[in-house]
């Protein structure tokens, strides 16, 4: 879906007179409508690999802050030319830090927060707040406001549900002082999420003022250094917080590819007798497969008793190994390897393959594989499998943008995080050793 | 479909259309489908976090009870989960609202206007609404224009109406309502319930059709000998007298469950998966469809009632005898009938349809017969060779069956019928969503699919026009023929196929 520039140009202002303005534009201007009860979105939009791209003139303007081929294809390309292993992620923010090494004076126009997706807009939000920083840690701030309403097209109806779009923009040190004017624009009395979307490790300061509990956090877990990504899940949760992982939404396919194996009840006893789970990741980064495996022990009943680091001369880093305990006492070990891909997906840690073995006692060990779309598994193929009863499944990729993702948490929404999310992701921190 | 084990990974995974803010507002929130169906369904889509935190239920009737009655009452008729998941339900009571609310007074309508802009600051519902209409028939109509008149209705993609069955009770009177409603809103903002559509092996007819290459080559007349499609019932009418005197098994259960069986097995490919496509093919077939004799409709159709049967242990009485049935009621309990569809696919081939209450099985499904082999190779061990038979079952025992010849064991050439056989429970041993929990999430994702449209709803009441004009005109040519409680309709049910050589399959 082409993105969509649904705004009139926005007016900017002095970043005092914005409130004021904005009271102004509900008060007169707009004063047959009401607003619509929607929600405010609030979103952490540094682009930093988009703004490196540009500066180092691998790609062209505007700055936009949405993913296309373009900018995936351009830093694969960097991945290859600095040396990073081919493993790495385009969305890995050690891409943008190599880029930011480079030298490079290029610019382009700066058009961040004022995109609004149509499968966003669709929805209505009645504030879309960007924080757009610039590499330029001078950068005064910049605020841009515009009412908005739905393309003609989109309007059905008479309704004027019109929102508006508030775009603050600068250094760092700029955004800050932004922060202040910011929190009396945020309707109490409507659900805001917030929706970081950069990396977990980033800024935490901003993070802590921006993500304030009962807002909903939206965050992506294979974005950051794994140890800080787990923890702050775990933090949040703990709070109470409803918080969305779009690194763990897009498991959803793994977990229906698993959960379709076992549909006819002959094989669901085989559940209880699993002896051995491996999962394949993607270069260095094993959130993604540790949420997974988190999820299948949880449903499972199974406890932790160890987890540890496996060592190894990959260059794509450690393995991680762990040992569980079933319900009824027997163990499962379980392995999750990083190996080396030809073209890596976009986000770090994207899972290759799962293998689960089942032991039923009196019958012959069942094996499951389940790979993705894009490549083999033959490291979990090989080894002993020859004997068991073989369920493999091919995966698919899913197609969406993070904000299509990001649009179909919006359609719905809860104030609490998912439980089945909620169980796996301390299970998961558990299982990164220290 | 039966609940088996349930499989752990399967927990939490049917999240993939997400039901938007909203308010669902109930007309006839205090009667008997309320807190049988509609509630109960609602509370299980809310355990199952289907339901966003932004939701409320705004239910309406005459009488005045307050938010805090409706509560009540729907917990105390719910009594049994309630108890079992009793903060879920405080959790879930709390998006429970009521407002008294008499249709058929405009003020009162306006007034609900002002409640529901009121829910949708206190729930942040962004003013989506989805009106169920579970009040009586003769309020359908006024009940829409009330709607529409207070502007409720006026932007489509925020606000819909869900109208129960039965939807009209003629060709006119289907017409007449449907043109009231579509004056009202746009045809999309119509969801019309039809409860088989609700029912996973009905839609699994489609998916065998279309998302398999075997079946679609020979799924016409070139192939196909004829068609049974069967609804039966154990149970008698209960205590559904007031409302069955008047409608007949004719109304009931084949001009809506019946049809759109045969509308899903005989329709065309869509050209893609698609509401509005699906629903042009159904439409289109169901125009193309007949009685198998439009002039003399008595011959084409039988119509039966029950008498007295059952055993001296379990002695069931006649339909006449039941509480509230007038001692000489001519209504129906029993059709069975034969149809053409006038098409390039199925010219020719008869489908025979019937439904009946009180026969010996309940059961529903679907039966294509094909053509025999051109030439008899073999000796068949059962005397003829039996054709084959392509057996969708909708229910119990949900799934598909295949009847085919194969070699008698032993010395010989001796062919006999085996049955090759799949079943959802063994296959997927998953209870899925069934009637009105479907029905309700599909109406609030706006999801016209299983919902009839108007073209269908009007060409299957044409359809069956000759047959209840002649009940109404001229009823001793169409008669209803007693049958023993407990056995397979009349005999001249029987006689219907006997004249084509057939046999009804007996189950
Ligand atoms: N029950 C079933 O199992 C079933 C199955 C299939 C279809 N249906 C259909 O579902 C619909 C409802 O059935 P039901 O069995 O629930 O009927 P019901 O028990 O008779 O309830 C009718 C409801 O309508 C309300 N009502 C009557 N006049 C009204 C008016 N002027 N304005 C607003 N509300 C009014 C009544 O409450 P007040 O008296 O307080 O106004 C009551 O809540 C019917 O169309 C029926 O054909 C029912």
């Amino acid at each position: 879906m082409a993105p969509q520039l649904t705004l009139q140009a926005p007016l900017e202002l002095p970043p005092a007179e914005v409130p004021g303005y904005l009271d102004r534009l509900w008060g007169e201007a707009l004063q047959e409508s009401t607003g619509a009860a929607t929600f405010t979105l609030l979103v952490w939009e540094p682009s930093w690999l988009q703004q490196q791209l540009i500066r180092t003139g691998r790609i062209d303007g505007p700055l936009s802050g949405l993913l296309n081929g373009e900018l995936l294809e351009a830093a694969r390309q960097v991945v290859g030319e600095v040396g990073l292993p081919t493993s790495t992620a385009p969305m890995a923010p050690e891409v943008a830090w190599r880029l930011g090494q480079q030298a490079g004076d290029h610019s382009a126009e700066d058009l961040r927060g004022q995109f609004v997706d149509r499968a966003i807009s669709a929805h209505r939000p009645r504030r879309l707040i960007t924080l757009a920083p610039t590499l330029a840690a001078d950068h005064p701030l910049e605020t841009l406001v515009a009412a908005y309403c739905p393309l003609a097209e989109e309007r059905s109806g008479s309704e004027d549900a019109c929102g508006d779009v508030v775009v603050l923009r600068g250094g760092m040190g700029a955004i800050e002082q932004g922060l202040a004017m910011l929190q009396p624009l945020i309707p109490a009395e409507l659900p805001c999420w917030v929706w970081w979307n950069g990396s977990m490790d980033e800024s935490p300061e901003l993070l802590e003022a921006l993500a304030v509990p009962p807002r909903r956090l939206v965050v992506d877990s294979s974005i950051g250094e794994p140890r800080r990504c787990l923890d702050l899940l775990v933090d949040r949760i703990e709070l109470g917080q409803a918080v969305n992982d779009l690194n763990w939404l897009r498991l959803r396919s793994w977990r229906e590819s698993l959960a379709m194996v076992f549909d006819p009840p002959r094989r669901q006893l085989a559940l209880d007798q699993v002896v051995q789970l491996d999962i394949d990741v993607e270069g260095n980064h094993p959130v993604k497969g540790l949420l997974l495996a988190a999820w299948i022990a949880d449903r499972l009943g199974w406890h932790l008793q160890s987890s540890y680091w496996i060592h190894g001369d990959r260059p794509e880093g450690l393995g991680i190994g762990a040992e569980f305990q079933r319900t009824d006492g027997q163990s499962v070990q379980f392995r999750l390897m990083p190996v080396p891909v030809g073209i890596s997906k976009t986000h770090p840690g994207a899972l290759v393959g799962l293998r689960l073995i089942c032991a039923p006692a009196g019958q012959s060990p069942l094996c499951v594989i389940l790979c993705s779309e894009s490549g083999g598994c033959m490291r979990l193929e090989a080894g002993g499998v020859a004997s068991m009863e073989l369920a493999e499944e091919v995966v698919p990729l899913p197609n969406e943008s993070e904000e299509m993702e990001m649009a179909r948490l919006l359609a719905g929404g809860h104030d609490s995080t998912n439980p089945l999310l909620a169980a796996a992701a301390p299970l998961a921190a558990k299982l990164l050793p220290s | 479909m039966a609940a088996t084990q349930t499989n752990p990974l399967r927990v939490g995974l049917r999240q993939e259309r997400v039901i938007s803010p909203q308010c669902l507002v109930i007309f006839g929130a205090s009667g008997d489908l309320t807190h049988r169906k509609l509630i109960p369904a609602l509370f299980e889509l809310f355990r199952q976090r289907r339901l966003p935190t932004e939701f409320a239920v705004l239910g309406c009737a005459r009488r005045p009870w307050s938010d805090e009655d409706f509560r009540s009452r729907m917990a105390e008729a719910l009594a049994e989960e309630v108890k079992q998941h009793q903060s879920a339900w405080q959790q879930f009571a709390a998006c429970l609202f009521y407002e008294p609310v008499d249709l058929q007074q405009d003020e009162d309508v306006v007034r609900l206007g002002t409640r529901l802009e009121a829910i949708d600051r206190l729930r942040a519902t962004r003013g989506n609404r989805t009106f169920y209409l579970s009040v009586s028939p003769a309020f359908y109509g006024s009940g829409c224009r009330a709607l529409a008149a207070a502007g409720l209705l006026r932007d489509p993609a925020r606000s819909r109406v869900v109208i129960e069955k039965p939807f009209g009770t003629d060709y006119a009177s289907a017409e007449q309502l449907n043109r009231v409603v579509q004056a009202c809103g746009q045809e999309q903002q119509i969801f019309r319930i039809d409860h088989y559509l609700g029912k996973e092996t009905v839609q699994n007819i489609l998916v065998l059709r279309f998302a398999n290459t075997i079946f679609e080559p020979i799924w016409n007349r070139n192939y196909i000998a004829n068609v049974q499609i069967t609804a039966a019932e154990t149970v008698g009418v209960e205590e559904r007298a007031g409302y069955y005197e008047s409608s007949g098994a004719l109304r009931d259960m084949v001009q809506n469950h019946l049809t759109q069986m045969l509308a899903l097995t005989t329709m065309e490919a869509p050209g893609r998966f698609d509401p509005e496509a699906i629903r042009n093919e159904k439409a289109k077939v169901l125009q193309a469809a007949r009685l198998a004799n439009e002039d003399e409709p008595w011959k084409c159709c039988v119509r039966g009632q029950y008498s007295r049967g059952g055993s001296p242990a379990m002695p069931l009485s006649g339909y006449r005898q039941e509480p509230g049935v007038n001692p000489n009621s001519t209504t129906e309990t029993y059709v069975a009938m034969k149809l053409f569809i006038d098409n390039w696919r199925w010219q020719g081939v008869p489908f025979y349809l019937r439904t009946g209450k009180r026969l010996p099985k309940r059961l529903s499904e679907v039966v294509l017969t094909f053509r025999e082999a051109p030439v008899h190779l073999f000796d068949a061990a059962g005397g003829s060779p039996t054709a084959n038979q392509l057996v969708l079952r909708i229910q119990p025992d949900e799934g598909a069956g295949f009847v085919f010849e194969v070699k008698a064991p032993g010395s010989g050439m001796r062919s006999r019928p085996v049955d090759m056989h799949f079943s959802y429970d063994e296959s997927f041993g998953e209870p899925s969503d069934e009637g009105y929990v479907r029905l309700l999430a599909d109406a609030m994702l706006g999801d016209p699919t299983l919902f009839t449209r108007s073209d269908e709803v009007e060409a299957a009441w044409r359809l069956y026009t000759p047959l209840l004009e002649l009940i109404e005109e001229a009823p001793w040519q169409l008669p209803v023929q007693p049958y023993e409680a407990g056995t397979w309709g009349p005999g001249a049910a029987d006689s219907l196929l006997a004249d084509d050589g057939l046999l009804w399959r007996r189950p």
